[in-house]
């Protein structure tokens, strides 16, 4: 098959950089910094063997679109409402002081009037990829420091967008073309805006309450709604970037979005190995990049702590506490790769010469690189600074107002068997966590109001981290699949009761193993039930009649306060190959 | 921004419109997807996806590897599934014939060639659909539902063989075709070798990061099938090899094999969108082949399997069920055809029939499966069920047995209370239709009749007129029906899965109906509140529980030698 040599480039790339990957990992460093170094030295830097064409840039690309969808996933319009204000002012304080700062870094460097422009307006913005990877992987993008570098970075993003425009534009000088421009792009980005938000109104719940049941359409429509608005987005000259972006937000505000969440993950991190790669492949070559390292390096120094104190002022300025502004601001200290976008357009365009890339380059690799670190161990370094910190401690605060569940019961699956122990859960524990893979059972529990309901897999990590899992006292599964009872007993905390389901025997054996508090197997009781009962029929016939009819009087009552269909609770996965087992 | 991502686009866009409508109509997904490409073949630029869709091939074969027990490939083989094996013989020498006939006629430039694609897409039969059609029958575990799956499985170890000597160009050279099988043996072999040694190294390397365990694994299969590339066989050995090699289980792996599913789902729908796509406006020649590998397909399949099934012991409906949701064109059919396309091999006609009569066959195949049931009963019930002659033959109950109890299904159920009447003295009947327990039934049970309770005959043979009780451990409706409408004076217990249907059975005459998820869920109302009281009764609580499953299996274990727990 001949095309598939066009794929080597890919495969070298993937297999070079999982082996990097798990080097760093032994020295405990971060996948990122291995990636951009995997492009380094298989790019023209050093070995020279892969380009960025073709199908690598398609897969980079996607990659940033997929991040950025799943970036959008993530925020529910509700966690952010009330801090939407402060963040604004963040980021406008931030664009207009960074951008400051780096135009007198620039000067005082001795560059060109042009270049200091260009160098400025490229050097503002955070590697928006790099944040939030890391905070992905460090479960903080919904922590409060984590929003608030998200709400900065998605407004540098529409700068970013803004500035692409202007540079792409033929004439800088003509001040009509400039305002035209602009308001044909915030036009545009209110409309797919709008859209996004009046879908995930209107359009969107009804649609997903359809389809999410079944998982592969589930997956494949919210990746065709993504496309939807990257295609549009596209179409006005926006960057794939936001509609990704905005595509996942409208899907965020469903209730079904942390097992997509889960699901977006894999292939993000497919496809964003090799936009991370592509940073290190595009560098031409070691002297271009090298041509101003002195420059480059001072800048890195000033801009880093530069960058961090204006953050650190302005997220502080805004009542946030020291902890928060200390963590928003130590996150946000790096150059990004979009200045190396905004470089080599302003080379195309003639504005700047190819050492000057190099500057901007090997700043964004050293402060990315740099960063990469300060936010895997920032809030260990927030501890070891902290007692100095606290001088600025300012009095009036806006407090993270999550609501964590702690010592909570965990359902898994709303069925017949977990419905009766819910309420004796809940005067147990006040507050049950339901997690259930149908959206008529998500919607009945929601409409009953006594329980949280999370939809969702329980096989997705998403999930299980959106019911409180690991702070549980009791959690009882009614799923009968072993492998995701086993993920559920290594993931309680030591003290949490566990009570799950098993068909078999052996089944039963390795879940008491793991630590399962007791085995609920029906097949049994059903079994023993009707041997008793046969017991009596042979023996006392009366005694016989009256059992079974009390039994039958429950089953009626039962029947008549379910009103669910009889499938089962959680689907089961039924996939390639897999052969059913002998059973009764 | 790219042209390619606008392309990516319209396949995502147009596959997720058609999956809305597939959805609503309860239909498959791949059927959709290839109609997908149908309706936007002539937008798009193909050339740049085909490589995403060879990764699609890449990953569906790679999972489908990886969920490979090896234990299933010798359980097949042991149970005999017979029927594919008889199948293989009977359908892919006459569709080998009919589809060279045609190639004669139409004029082929290698007639003898496209006539084994043919043969292959009439043979095989689709897991991806199959196990969506069978989905009532692998829950419930009955019979027919484990018959056609494991024949699915059969179905695709034999698509990945016939991949492997396909890719040779020249059939004729066999030396060519030995290098690639022996090539083949190679690659499973190291797929082997890196599943117990290197894969497990590649975790702990990983110091459980899901990210990296997913691009180790992700990097195996690149290497396979650069491998594969690299001595001229097929992608798809390098992928399942690749597949064998990161096969593990337990929780740590869970994550992994998420994702993998995840990007397996991604490539795999820009592969049926894309096939779809490659087809041209059919000609005369097109429709012609692909009506031909309908019939094949949807009416000499189901007839040969289901006549196989019967054959090696199954009754009737049982045979008929499994046979008659093993009517579609495999996936992997599909692929062997776009392996040949890319080879150059396959005539174009023959490419673009194949492809349609996937996808007409996959939808045929899911709107049949929602009437088997009552085509069986209306038509065939008369002509498969009452083989009473068989039924005797392979049954045994006493002519005088009376104020019995008759007991249908001899699973674990089944078992536990033959033993209970066994100690009560009490006679007894067992009724059973799958003939991989018939041995347990000939040395367990005094009296038993072979055959399927939904049908009259064994209940009749079970002498169900004269018996004291009627015992059903099945949870399945139809069987319920059957028992209710026996004209007997005996008590009827049946099983229902949840509380409606057993009041729903309760109204139409059982005596009683045994809820299993009502007494665990008694059961379950118990025990937490007794832990919630007193927290330090969980271990005795546990400690019972174990001490009974113990004597449960000793218990079995002492009656049952080869039952398997």
């Amino acid at each position: 098959m001949v095309e598939l040599a066009l794929a080597a480039d890919f495969a070298i790339i993937i297999i070079a950089a999982t082996a990097i990957g798990l080097i760093a990992r032994q020295l405990g460093q971060p996948t990122i910094v291995a990636y951009i170094i995997t492009g380094v030295i298989l790019g023209p830097v050093l070995l020279d063997v892969v380009t960025v064409e073709g199908l690598v840039d398609h897969m980079a690309e996607l990659g940033l679109g997929f991040l950025l969808f799943l970036l959008g996933l993530k925020m529910r319009l509700e966690d952010i409402r009330e801090i939407l204000a402060p963040i604004s002012n963040i980021a406008i304080g931030q664009t207009v002081l960074q951008t400051a700062l780096a135009f007198l870094v620039a000067l005082l460097l001795g560059f060109g009037t042009v270049e200091i422009l260009v160098i400025a307006l490229a050097t503002v913005f955070g590697a928006t990829p790099v944040i939030v990877k890391l905070l992905t992987d460090k479960d903080e993008v919904t922590s409060l420091p984590g929003k608030i570098d998200i709400g900065v970075l998605i407004i540098q993003d529409i700068y970013l967008v803004i500035i692409l425009a202007l540079f792409a534009a033929d004439d800088l000088g003509d001040p009509g073309q400039i305002a035209t421009t602009l308001v044909v792009i915030f036009t545009m980005m209110g409309f797919i805006l709008l859209f996004s938000l009046v879908s995930s109104r209107y359009i969107l719940p009804e649609l997903f309450r359809r389809i999410a049941d079944n998982k592969d359409v589930f997956l494949i429509v919210a990746i065709a709604w993504a496309f939807l608005f990257i295609a549009v987005a596209e179409t006005f000259e926006l960057s794939v970037e936001v509609g990704a972006f905005l595509a996942g937000i409208s899907l965020a505000q469903l209730p079904y979005s942390k097992e997509l969440e889960d699901r977006i993950t894999p292939i993000t991190d497919f496809f964003i190995l090799i936009f991370f790669a592509s940073i290190g492949l595009r560098i031409d070559s070691a002297g271009a990049l090298f041509a101003f390292w002195q420059e480059a390096l001072i800048a890195s120094v000033v801009l880093m702590i530069g960058n961090f104190w204006i953050m650190y002022y302005l997220i502080d300025r805004e009542g946030f506490s020291v902890e928060t502004s200390f963590l928003g601001s130590i996150n946000m200290v790096q150059v990004s790769e979009f200045s190396l976008v905004v470089g080599a357009l302003a080379l195309t365009q003639g504005y700047i010469e190819e050492p000057v890339l190099g500057y901007l380059t090997l700043m964004a690799l050293l402060t990315m690189t740099v960063s990469t670190y300060i936010i895997t161990y920032n809030h260990a370094i927030y501890e070891r600074v902290h007692p100095w910190f606290e001088r600025f401690e300012s009095d009036v605060h806006i407090e993270e107002v999550t609501d964590p569940y702690r010592n909570h019961a965990v359902a898994i699956g709303f069925d017949e068997i977990t419905e009766p122990a819910l309420p004796i859960l809940k005067e147990g524990f006040d507050t049950v966590v339901v997690i259930d893979r149908r959206t008529d059972h998500i919607d009945a529990l929601q409409e009953d109001g006594r329980y949280d309901a999370v939809f969702g897999d329980f096989r997705h990590s998403e999930v299980r981290k959106a019911s409180g899992l690991k702070n549980a006292k009791f959690v009882l599964s009614s799923s009968v699949e072993v492998e995701v009872n086993e993920v559920l007993l290594s993931e309680v905390s030591d003290d949490a009761i566990v009570f799950v389901e098993a068909e078999r025997i052996g089944d039963a054996y390795r879940l008491y193993d793991a630590g399962a508090a007791y085995v609920i197997m029906d097949t049994f009781l059903a079994a023993e039930q009707l041997c008793g009962y046969l017991d009596l029929l042979f023996t006392d016939v009366e005694a016989f009649d009256q059992l079974i009819e009390t039994e039958i009087k429950k089953i009626r009552r039962r029947s008549r306060m379910v009103d669910h269909e009889q499938h089962p609770f959680i689907e089961h996965d039924v996939g390639l190959g897999e052969v059913g087992g002998r059973d009764d | 921004m790219t042209e390619f991502i606008l392309t990516l686009a319209s396949v995502f866009i147009a596959a997720g419109v058609l999956l809305l409508v597939a959805n609503h109509l309860r239909f498959p997904a791949v059927p959709f997807y290839i109609l997908a490409g149908l309706a936007i073949g002539r937008l798009i630029e193909q050339d740049e996806l085909i490589i995403l869709a060879l990764f699609g091939i890449a990953f569906l074969v790679f999972v489908f590897g990886s969920r490979i027990d090896l234990g299933d490939i010798t359980s097949v083989l042991r149970h005999g599934e017979a029927a594919a094996f008889i199948q293989l013989i009977i359908v892919a020498p006459i569709a080998f014939a009919v589809g060279y006939a045609l190639g004669d006629i139409f004029a082929f430039e290698d007639p003898f060639r496209n006539a084994l694609y043919f043969s292959a897409a009439a043979t095989l039969s689709s897991t991806l659909v199959g196990a969506k059609v069978l989905e009532e029958g692998i829950r419930k575990n009955l019979v027919y539902g484990r018959l056609a799956a494991s024949i699915h499985f059969f179905d695709d170890v034999i698509a990945i063989g016939v991949l492997l000597v396909l890719s040779a160009e020249v059939l004729t050279d066999t030396q060519l075709v030995t290098s690639k099988i022996g090539f083949g043996v190679l690659f499973i072999l190291a797929g082997l070798l890196v599943s117990r040694h290197g894969y497990p190294l590649l975790i702990r390397a990983a110091g459980g990061g899901d990210e990296l365990v997913l691009m180790g694994s992700i990097s195996l299969l690149m290497a396979f099938l650069a491998a594969a590339e690299y001595v001229g066989i097929s992608i798809v050995i390098g992928a399942f090899a690749a597949g064998i090699a990161v096969r593990s289980e337990g929780p740590a792996s869970l994550g992994v094999r998420n994702g993998i599913e995840s990007i397996k789902d991604f490539f795999a729908a820009i592969f049926f969108v894309t096939v779809g796509a490659l087809v041209a406006v059919p000609s005369i020649e097109v429709v012609i082949l692909a009506v031909a590998l309908v019939l094949l397909v949807v009416v000499l399949n189901p007839f040969i399997h289901t006549m196989a099934f019967i054959f090696e012991g199954y009754d009737g409906r049982t045979g008929f069920l499994a046979g008659s949701s093993l009517n579609q064109v495999s996936e992997l059919a599909l692929v062997i055809a776009i392996q040949a396309w890319l080879l150059e091999t396959i005539a174009p006609t023959l490419f673009d029939a194949i492809i349609l009569a996937a996808a007409v066959t996959m939808i045929l195949s899911a709107i049949a499966g929602r009437y088997e049931q009552a085509v069986f009963e209306s038509i065939l019930a008369p002509f498969l069920s009452e083989r009473t002659g068989y039924i005797d033959r392979n049954s045994q109950v006493d002519e005088e047995l009376s104020d019995h109890v008759v007991i249908i299904g001899y699973g674990r159920h089944g078992r536990r209370i033959v033993q209970q009447l066994e100690e009560l003295k009490v006679p007894y009947a067992v009724i059973e239709n799958d003939p991989t327990i018939r041995v347990d039934l000939e040395s367990d049970c005094a009296n038993f009749v072979f055959g399927d309770a939904i049908a009259s005959y064994p209940l009749e043979r079970a002498r169900v007129a004269n018996a004291r009780m009627v015992i059903s451990t099945v949870e399945h409706r139809p069987v319920s029906e059957m028992i209710l409408s026996t004209d007997s004076e005996a008590r009827i217990i049946l099983r229902a899965s949840n509380s409606r249907e057993a009041e729903k059975l309760l109204d139409e005459g059982a005596d009683f109906v045994s809820v299993a998820s009502l007494l665990a869920a008694d059961q379950l109302v118990e025990h937490i509140k007794y832990v919630i009281n007193d927290e330090t009764e969980l271990d005795s609580l546990a400690a019972q529980h174990l001490d009974y499953l113990q004597m449960v299996e000793l218990s079995d274990l002492e009656q049952h030698q080869h039952y398997r727990v």
